[in-house]
């Protein structure tokens, strides 16, 4: 039984992004023993990067909010991000908590040679990110697809050294029909109900 | 030619600020207009709200005196120039979240009525130019991938004109870099934005 995280990014109330939610959710009901969720609207949390080091590096702080979000990145094994893929990548909100919480002492620590960074998320061992993206997979291409990139090679790093990435996309909402989106939220349930 | 440039350092002391002012003394130097957008600055949010995202679509996508103000410039402007810092490796939440806010459909691209494909609404732009430092070695950004270089020089960019250049200056590994290595960094970039027609 696996412990998760799920992180949802949507400002709007009744966004398609909800009903990929609560797919999610359904999902791991029967794969996992406990499941935390944050909704960063609903939170309130601020995205802007406002507690730094002398140089200019983001550090966690004294907020309750972020300090729980840190023992909440220590305590799961399973990390799900629900997001719509914005300007190719994570939307603000959801880049802020990346840039705020994934710091020094938190996601890594710091070390001699040319891997600066050592991670310190080891107990994290899969890494789920299930994003809609407004055009085709073909201009994501084009585009450069950062958002997956900061998502596998960035974030996974930090992780378990054998740590396991998926990436579940519906590329083209925009023209997308309406099978097309009830089949993508089948096929999240389907595959978080999987785990590990 | 009037340039935009836009600086996403909270700290005004950073080294960023001190690029941003060498980027605009260069392109000043070189008989351009330089308008400086401090995000930080300004109080810019990051994070679009349920009223944005909600209009996003509509025919007012813009809800926020500063987003116009930006959005304003960047219709006037012929460059834009980005300063900021790689943060896991790519633009920080506000600098992602004023492409977010500003570059919406009538600005940036807009909605074909037939397709429903996006189209490009940038022709303006002549040059987008990039300088930004990273903590990681030159290589580690090779493995991970400069995503903040590509949402801008890719993502960006297919908004803008068939001829639209692209210029990218990045320090590697800057915290170990000397003052000295720091200073001929910055003069580069002054130099060679100078010469930008």
């Amino acid at each position: 039984m696996i412990r998760a995280l799920v992180i949802y990014c949507h400002p709007l109330l009744g966004a398609y992004n909800e009903a990929v939610r609560e797919a999610a959710l359904a999902g791991l009901s029967s794969a996992a023993e406990e499941i935390r969720v944050t909704d960063l609207y609903a939170d309130g949390f601020n995205p802007e990067a406002t507690t730094l080091d002398s140089d200019g590096r983001c550090v966690l702080g004294d907020d309750p909010l972020l300090v729980g979000y840190a023992a909440d990145l220590a305590w799961c094994d399973t990390l799900v991000l629900i997001y719509p893929t914005w300007w190719a990548g994570q939307p603000a909100m959801l880049k802020g908590w990346i840039d705020r919480v994934w710091v020094e002492g938190v996601a890594w620590e710091s070390a001699e040679g040319p891997e600066k960074r050592q991670p310190l998320l080891g107990n994290i061992k899969r890494l789920v990110a299930i994003s809609t993206h407004g055009s085709s997979k073909s201009v994501n291409m084009l585009e450069g697809e950062g958002g997956k990139r900061t998502f596998t090679r960035g974030l996974a790093k930090m992780c378990h050294r054998r740590a396991r990435t998926t990436w579940l996309a519906l590329y083209g909402i925009d023209t997308s029909s309406l099978s097309d989106r009830e089949s993508f939220l089948a096929k999240v349930e389907r595959q978080l109900s999987r785990l590990p | 030619m009037l340039v935009a440039l836009i600086l996403a350092h909270p700290q005004g002391d950073s080294y960023c600020h001190s690029l941003a002012e060498r980027a605009a003394a260069g392109l000043r130097a070189g008989g351009h207009e330089v308008v400086v957008v401090d995000l930080y600055g300004q109080g810019f949010r990051a994070a679009m709200t349920g009223e944005e995202r909600s209009a996003y679509h509509g025919d007012e996508p813009i809800c926020d005196p500063l987003v116009e103000a930006s959005a304003d410039l960047i219709g006037r402007a012929e460059a834009l120039v980005f300063v900021y810092p790689t943060w896991w490796t790519g633009l920080p939440a506000i600098l992602k979240g004023w492409l977010e806010r500003v570059m919406v459909p009538g600005v940036a691209f807009r909605f074909d009525e037939r397709s429903g494909k996006v189209r490009p609404a940038l022709s303006n732009i002549r040059h987008i130019v990039g300088v930004s430092t990273y903590e990681e070695t030159h290589s580690a950004v090779r493995i991970t991938n400069d995503n903040g270089r590509r949402t801008i020089t890719r993502a960006l960019r297919v908004n803008c004109g068939f001829r639209t250049r692209t210029h990218w200056f990045g320090i590697f590994d800057v915290f170990d870099k000397s003052d000295l290595e720091r200073r001929e960094f910055a003069g580069r970039v002054e130099r060679e934005l100078t010469e930008l027609r």
